[in-house]
């Protein structure tokens, strides 16, 4: 299965990247764009995550009808997704659709935001928003980022709450559009069966008039403190924790010793949190991860626990995180190293998984790291690498957020 | 049987199947075995569940710790779960340590410790999910709909039921694994980089003298009631319905397929065409079929405001009237390469392969070539299609709604 790179930059400055892999049975096609709710004034917030919506709403060519049957016509599997610093569309197909899937995908980037699809969009928003309330899980996710950066960027929401969406403005959207879209924010990026010449003619062809943008992105420092937030629903029955603390960025190499330590720590099993929190049922669900962002970057603690025990499980928690620090066993290190190994491997093989990783990669650091590179920078990760990295990032300070049905 | 699949028989009754991929170097493994909830004692649902946690907490010569850290040493990415018909465990990795993990599953199959302290973590981590249910509407409309569509024990809630895991013994769970656990109907299938001969002989080894009776057959009673409303303070009203269709071996299968495509399929598909792109009702809305073996059944859910969930019911159920008068020529054509662009690219997926043969074993007693998929996709015409939909209008259908207030169902 080998994986061949390539990279070539448009003259308006649209870097066009693709892994080709002659084994694959599809191509999986990206347009990644350097941008999402970090990037937004608070007055706009949720205006990536909607503008998203919109990019299947038409351009001036087609109307939405258009656009989704066009998708289907090729059997595509496609969508798009937005985070706090991303957003990207993609299409999934079979090799001979290769030109109409990347004319298509480009067609969507040139979005017409018409006021009518505009407004009906806005309520399809306004409904996701809701779902999402129905989902405590994520409301203690979206309040622990908001408490842990605080008045960075990165604390905005991606959905954006519903009082905003709901003033938000046709012309404001048109006004994001024109200063984050463009060249010069974002790649093109192809992986699976891909003759990568031809995809060059291709992008050049479809999105090689498209006028470059400059579109900077803040990075102010976030003032990280030990705050905590208790929230209160009565008509729950779990107890939802969310901690954050920060961690290696995106751009940082530990990022990497980073993965491994979270997984030693907090994976869903075998991990030290599962021993001590999930195996004796204090909680049933007790993850630690890390979740890298645009040069800062921070791990997460998540705990689901019965109301009367939530304290309990906190405070387990929390004295894991100290005891690692002192007894980190090789054992552990290496079968975090070969779960994560065996991940790369099975990513390695579909399109779709490869396009993520590498559009993301390229994002962050206009940089292409292969398989190879992945496992070998794994393999040589150390217990050392962990506890030089645990004193580094200490775990703290670390803010935590609590939603339950409240005291009884 | 071909250079691609691969089949074999044991004489206890256990079916290994293969497929070998070219150009991969993953294998995954799915193993089931015939004890999904369906088959939990009458009294004791949950009781498979509690057991698909105990069973790994000790196994043959390794304790929990030893055992978990094993299956972690060999870098597999696992899971296992209670579904209707089977149990089941699935990992992936890296060839070899796929086929390296065969004795440590032997061992939880066949020799699991089942010890008393892990039976009560599993018992509270049992609770604590179904608690947690509670707290997630669209999750339990989906429960809840199953329960009153399908006949029980078919249609129950493979999590358990609150009472009755509260009083499941350790004894009860012990009981049911002699019951269930055995070769007959088991299926375990492995698609990847793999060498058949070989794996013959490893499972052979792990489970050629794996022994046992076949447990008796189930005894079906009828769904309780085609409505229910379940009051929940819930943002959104989450809607779930149900009904009948024909089975996965029915010569019209590949018909009903295409035309269930054209209505919840892709973004062009009927329901998010007319109830999200052009009434924008909902965020989330979606229909497909879902083949428990005899019961075949179209399955759909929405969840919307409450003001707009009266209108969200009644523009499911004319969507799926307006099927039965037929589809057009260009939605049948996006149904097909739809079809079988999925099934094409689903053999870039070890995972979702060694799941799909092991899928259609127990569905058709045998495996399908991708090829024989596609071709049978393509060979389908619009008049067979509309004339399936003509014959199977929607029967009786079931609802259930989450939410703060109930709807007219069936007006």
């Amino acid at each position: 299965m080998p994986l061949t790179f390539q990279h070539q930059q448009l003259a308006n400055g649209l870097d066009v990247i693709a892994e080709a892999n002659a084994d694959a049975h599809s191509i999986a096609i990206g347009m990644f764009v350097n941008t999402g709710s970090r990037d937004e004034e608070p007055a706009i917030n949720g205006v990536s995550h909607f503008l998203e919506h919109m990019m299947f709403k038409g351009s001036e060519k087609y109307t939405w009808q258009d656009v989704n049957r066009i998708f289907d016509e090729m059997g595509a599997r496609y969508n798009a997704f937005t985070s706090q610093e991303m957003t990207a569309y993609y299409a999934n197909v079979l090799p001979e659709f290769t030109q109409r899937a990347t004319e298509h995908l480009a067609h969507l980037l040139r979005p017409a935001i018409r006021q009518e699809d505009f407004d009906t969009e806005k309520k399809v928003i306004l409904e996701e928003i809701a779902m999402y309330l129905d989902d405590p899980g994520h409301r203690v996710y979206e309040q622990a980022m908001a408490e842990h950066f605080g008045e960075h960027p990165l604390s905005q929401s991606v959905l954006g709450a519903a009082q905003r969406i709901r003033e938000l403005t046709r012309q404001q959207m048109q006004e994001y559009f024109a200063r984050r879209y463009g060249p010069g924010n974002m790649a093109v990026v192809a992986t699976g069966r891909v003759d990568f010449p031809a995809f060059v003619e291709l992008v050049e062809r479809y999105c090689g008039r498209w006028p470059r943008v400059d579109a900077p992105r803040r990075y102010p420092q976030p003032a990280y403190a030990p705050r905590r937030k208790s929230l209160s629903d009565p008509k729950l029955n779990r107890h939802y924790i969310m901690g954050f603390t920060p961690g290696p960025s995106a751009q940082d190499e530990r990022r990497f010793a980073a993965r491994v330590l979270s997984d030693v720590i907090g994976d869903s099993e075998g991990s030290r949190f599962y021993w001590a929190l999930v195996d004796k049922a204090i909680a049933e669900d007790a993850d630690f991860g890390f979740y890298p962002h645009d040069r800062c970057g921070s791990y997460y603690l998540s705990l689901t626990t019965d109301p009367d025990r939530a304290h309990e499980a906190m405070q387990i928690a929390l004295s894991e995180l100290e005891k690692v620090k002192s007894d980190l066993n090789d054992d552990e290190v290496e079968r975090a190293k070969n779960k994560i190994a065996s991940s790369i491997v099975l990513q390695g093989e579909i399109p779709l998984g490869r396009m993520r990783a590498i559009g993301g990669q390229w994002l962050y650091n206009r940089e292409y790291r292969s398989l190879e590179q992945d496992m070998a920078t794994l393999r040589a990760i150390t217990p050392q690498s962990l506890r030089d990295l645990m004193r580094e990032f200490p775990f703290e300070p670390m803010t935590i957020v609590e939603l339950g049905p409240g005291k009884a | 049987m071909s250079e691609r699949y691969f089949q074999h028989s044991y004489s206890n009754g256990l079916t290994l199947l293969g497929e070998k991929m070219p150009g991969m170097q993953s294998a995954a493994m799915t193993l089931l075995v015939p004890a999904g909830a369906a088959s939990d004692p009458p009294e004791a649902s949950g009781a498979g569940a509690v057991l698909s946690d105990l069973l790994f907490r000790g196994a043959g010569p390794r304790d929990s710790r030893q055992l978990t850290d094993y299956l972690d040493s060999l870098g597999l990415q696992r899971s296992s779960n209670v579904g209707v018909h089977h149990m089941r465990f699935s990992c992936a990795a890296v060839a070899d340590k796929v086929v390296e993990a065969l004795g440590a599953y032997a061992d939880v199959v066949r020799r699991p410790h089942l010890p008393e302290d892990g039976f009560r973590a599993a018992r509270e981590l049992a609770l604590a999910a179904l608690a947690g249910l509670e707290d997630e509407p669209r999750q339990k409309v989906m429960v809840l709909l199953r329960e009153r569509h399908f006949p029980w024990p078919l249609g129950r809630n493979t999590m358990g039921r609150k009472q009755e895991l509260e009083n499941l013994t350790l004894e009860c769970c012990r009981a049911h694994f002699g019951r269930m656990f055995q070769p007959r109907g088991t299926i375990l299938a492995v698609a990847g980089n793999i060498d058949f001969a070989r794996l013959r002989d490893e499972v052979e080894r792990h489970f050629g003298d794996w022994t046992g009776q076949e447990p008796a057959a189930l005894e079906l009673r009828p769904p309780p009631g085609r409505f229910h409303h379940e009051q929940h303070a819930s943002e959104q009203t989450h809607i779930g319905l149900a009904y009948p269709s024909i089975e996965e071996t029915h010569a019209d299968y590949y018909a009903m397929r295409l035309a269930v495509e054209a209505l919840g399929g892709g973004m062009s598909a009927r329901l998010f065409t007319e109830i999200r792109e052009k009434r924008a009702l909902v965020y989330n809305v979606w229909a497909g079929y879902s083949s428990l073996k005899g019961y075949g059944s179209i399955m759909g859910y929405a969840g919307t405001s409450n003001d707009r969930a009266q209108a969200t019911l009644d523009t499911f159920i004319v969507e799926l009237h307006r099927l039965a008068e037929g589809i057009a020529a260009d939605e049948l054509e996006r149904a097909r390469i739809g079809l079988k662009a999925s099934t094409i690219m689903q053999g870039e997926s070890t995972s979702a392969r060694a799941g799909a043969i092991a899928h259609d074993f127990f569905m058709r007693g045998r495996i399908r070539t991708l090829d024989e998929i596609k071709n049978a996709i393509d060979a389908v015409s619009l008049d067979q299609v509309n004339d399936y939909l003509r014959r199977n209008r929607p029967g009786e259908m079931t609802i259930v709604t989450v939410g703060p207030t109930p709807l007219r169902m069936g007006g």
